[in-house]
């Protein structure tokens, strides 16, 4: 468990960053492997840089709402 | 020599390098400067070895795409990390990192454990350790940035290798430069400015991170590789809005603590009899 934590904190220790960033990849794996999903695919890029912004503006408001507490 | 990925592992490289300089400056000048150097010249062995290592074995046997997907994903996820805390520490929600104040730390953390100014070469066991743990943990970073920006950058298994290369001589530049301006001023590198590296590094890191990620994902990006300048531009320009409404948030925080310090004080004097 320690060594678990260690790696997590090591590489993101944010946990909204983490659930943003796997969400995203989960959507866009989604999107390339199911075939119903195909015409979605030209959504892919600006769908990942939403996301990515998305999950900055998440952990940042978190701090500064827990920060105001 | 691919320079973006050399430009990148060298700055990532400067601010850690900074922050380990100073641990091992408060060991050489408190404990003795042979346990000091030993302790950083021994993590500087261990990191090497693990990129040798870890790099080969990427190198070799995970195909480009998955390696892609997976490190895209990583640098994405370290890089937000660091840009999150940069904009914090812009915003003024996260102390600065200021390392007079570590070297002074630990400097009396020492002498608290008895140790003295040392004159003596003797080799001292603590003081080799505690360099060595702060150039491996802090070298770490760099020896992770180094071999996934090495690896991402490159299309072919020959040009994975000179990705590494590339990176791998940036973050060597990045240790000489610190040791060589630490050698010559010998006190910590307070005027470094260490935010504004991490923030670019942040800034790197997610772009090179969602571009590559996306790649891994068959996305074509219009204007293929200069579409990376674009997304430079675009999480520039949210972390400057993002950095502004944190100060704002902040600012109304201060006002609002002001006015119920202020509230209940008002009602007091209310009740007290004139």
């Amino acid at each position: 468990m320690k060594v678990i934590k260690a790696i997590y904190n090591f590489i993101v220790g944010d946990m909204v960053i983490l659930i943003g960033v796997i969400l995203a990849v989960s959507i866009l794996a989604l999107i390339n492997n199911v075939g119903a999903l195909a015409p979605l695919k030209g959504f892919s890029g600006p769908f990942l840089i939403i996301a990515v912004l998305a999950s900055l503006v998440a952990t940042l408001g978190r701090e500064a709402f827990s920060s105001q507490h | 020599m691919q320079w973006v990925v050399a430009t990148a592992a060298f700055l990532a490289s400067a601010v850690e390098f900074v922050e380990s300089f100073t641990i091992v400056l408060v060991v050489g000048v408190t404990v003795n400067w042979r346990s000091a150097l030993l302790g950083a010249l021994a993590a500087a062995a261990t990191l090497a070895l693990l990129v040798a290592t870890l790099g080969t074995a990427l190198v070799q046997w995970v195909p480009l795409d998955v390696l892609r997907t997976v490190i895209g994903t990583l640098l994405l996820l370290f890089g937000l990390k660091w840009l999150k805390n940069a904009i914090m520490r812009y915003a003024g929600l996260k102390a600065r990192h200021d390392e007079q104040a570590i070297y002074e730390e630990t400097r009396a953390e020492l002498r608290a454990r008895g140790e003295v100014e040392a004159s003596s070469s003797r080799f001292d066991l603590f003081g080799f350790l505690l360099s060595y743990k702060s150039v491996l943990l802090e070298g770490l970073e760099v020896a992770f940035i180094v071999i996934t920006f090495g690896l991402s950058a490159a299309s072919s298994t020959v040009s994975r290798s000179s990705g590494i290369t590339s990176a791998a001589l940036g973050a060597v530049a990045a240790g000489l430069l610190v040791i060589l301006a630490g050698a010559l001023v010998r006190v910590p590198l307070a005027n470094v400015p260490e935010n504004t590296l991490k923030f670019v590094v942040g800034i790197m890191l997610t772009t090179f991170g969602t571009f590559w990620l996306g790649e891994g994902f068959g996305v074509e990006w219009p204007l293929s590789d200069a579409f990376l300048l674009i997304l430079i531009a675009i999480y520039l320009g949210a972390s400057f809005l993002l950095t502004v409404w944190l100060k704002q948030a902040k600012k109304q925080q201060r006002a609002q603590s002001i006015e119920n310090q202020a509230v209940p004080a008002t009602e007091y004097s209310k009740e007290v009899p004139q």
